[in-house]
């Protein structure tokens, strides 16, 4: 059998050969199996008792063809969708997260945005008070300045009259002293014009000294 | 217990007909294989219709490992087959589950391990093999037999690595069904001659009870590196499935 599948297999196409060799892996194991069998005496191989194969094969087809029609049409889709639907619901929740999250960012973008126009607002507002306040202030200041400096100028020019006033009246005490110091010491009568004469000349003598 | 009376650790892997069936000369009767295949779809079938039946947003525990299946399956669909891989989900994910469930109450003492037959694994691949040929052959046209010429290959060189994809080519479904096949049967035997082992000791009486302890011990720890092979090899029996499908509709 072997043989004959071997010159069959140089004589024909490569395509015919494929579906032989099956054939031939399976002719191999056939006859050897019989072989073994056959050699061996009771205790051999159960394997290799080619009268239960036609059995085996003839249940194992219908069985995993039963077991293929229950995985392929019921068990596979079911987990299929199982697993599909909680997928599509994840991603559902992923996007209605996604969203959620833009729009808080949005909002804290629009309540920025607001704080710092009002932030802007009130600092234009400050700086427009103090101005306004500075302006107020230095025309307040400019006023009493004004004010100040005529009273300081009616209060210097009082002063200046006292002063010559004072210093009158300092002359007149001088040369009624001088009058009667000459008098005491001399015995020499002068005149009241003669002695505010003198003291006039010696005040004008000191006075250039004194201002200074 | 007497030599003669003492079990076969390959006797766990008899085919016993339950219902006698026969038809056009054939032995068609239902076994305690069949059983066991019909039992890994109901089983596999019940839990996810339980586990799926309130669809929950927030999946339970239950609903959460039926989840986790699924999205391991569409993981390994996506990754390794990529575009077009879609269409072929339903048959991977039953593969797969088919595969697990099998392997998994396989594990339970006294039952059956459906996979440890090589005719099963056998015809599994072959029809993976078949079933994505003929893929690659309605998508590609003669094209498909570009994928046996290696890309900027020498050209001296390129009958014999045709010669070499070729072959590799069709040794996919005997490595597919082996692999799955020969792990079944090795761990099955390995854990049947320790528990053997353990009882035999035992048998023996005084003190050889302590002994039986070893064997024992050796026969919980392989039990758990079974469960590990049962999940590892339907995962990979399924992920090489995919990445035979990649080639068929990408060609490389």
């Amino acid at each position: 059998m072997v043989c004959k599948m071997g010159s069959d297999m140089a004589k024909r196409g490569m395509m015919r050969c494929v579906t032989l060799a099956t054939g031939t892996g399976f002719g191999v194991v056939v006859t050897s199996g019989q072989a073994l069998a056959a050699s061996a005496s009771e205790p051999g191989l159960p394997q290799l008792d080619v009268s239960t194969w036609p059995s085996q094969i003839f249940w194992l087809v219908i069985i995993f063809g039963i077991g293929y029609l229950v995985m392929a049409k019921i068990v596979t889709p079911k987990i299929g969708t199982v697993l599909e639907d909680r997928r599509s619901r994840l991603d559902d929740d992923l996007s209605k997260a996604r969203e959620a999250s833009a729009e808080a960012a949005k909002i804290r973008a629009d309540y920025e945005a607001d704080l710092e126009s009002a932030r802007n607002d009130a600092a234009a507002f400050t700086q427009k008070a103090a101005a306004e306040a500075a302006e107020k202030a230095a025309l307040v200041e400019e006023k009493a300045d004004k004010k100040l400096a005529n009273k300081a100028a009616t209060a210097e020019k009082k002063l200046a009259r006292a002063k010559i006033e004072a210093m009158e009246n300092l002359n007149d005490v001088a040369a009624e002293a001088a009058l009667e110091a000459v008098k005491g010491l001399t015995g020499i009568k002068i005149t009241k014009t003669q002695a505010e004469k003198v003291v006039k000349a010696a005040a004008k003598e000191m006075a250039p000294q004194e201002a200074n | 217990m007497a030599s003669q009376g003492m079990h076969s650790p390959v006797e766990q892997f008899e085919i016993k007909p339950l219902i006698e069936l026969s038809a056009g000369g054939f032995d068609i009767s239902f076994t305690n294989s069949s059983l066991f295949m019909l039992l890994a779809i109901l089983v596999s079938g019940l839990f996810f219709l339980i586990a799926m039946r309130r669809g929950e947003l927030v999946p339970g525990r239950m609903q959460g490992s039926a989840e986790m299946m699924y999205e391991f399956v569409a993981d390994m669909v996506r990754s390794n087959v990529g575009s077009g891989g879609r269409a072929y989900f339903p048959f991977i994910f039953t593969l797969f589950v088919f595969l697990l469930f099998g392997n998994m109450l396989g594990l339970i003492p006294y039952s059956y391990t459906f996979t440890s037959q090589i005719v099963v694994t056998f015809f599994m691949a072959a029809f993976v093999f078949v079933g994505v040929t003929l893929v690659a052959l309605f998508k590609h046209g003669l094209h498909f037999f570009s994928f046996f010429v290696p890309a900027g290959a020498p050209k001296v060189l390129i009958p014999f690595l045709i010669v070499i994809e070729v072959i590799s080519y069709f040794v996919r479904p005997v490595s597919l069904s082996v692999r799955l096949f020969a792990n079944m049967l090795a761990g099955h035997t390995m854990l049947k001659v320790f528990a053997g082992l353990a009882v035999m000791i035992s048998g023996a009486g005084g003190l050889s009870m302590a002994g039986s302890l070893l064997p024992f011990l050796a026969l919980i720890g392989l039990t758990g590196l079974e469960v590990l092979v049962a999940a590892l090899q339907a995962y990979v029996f399924t992920i090489l499935t995919c990445m035979y499908l990649n080639d068929a509709l990408h060609l490389h």
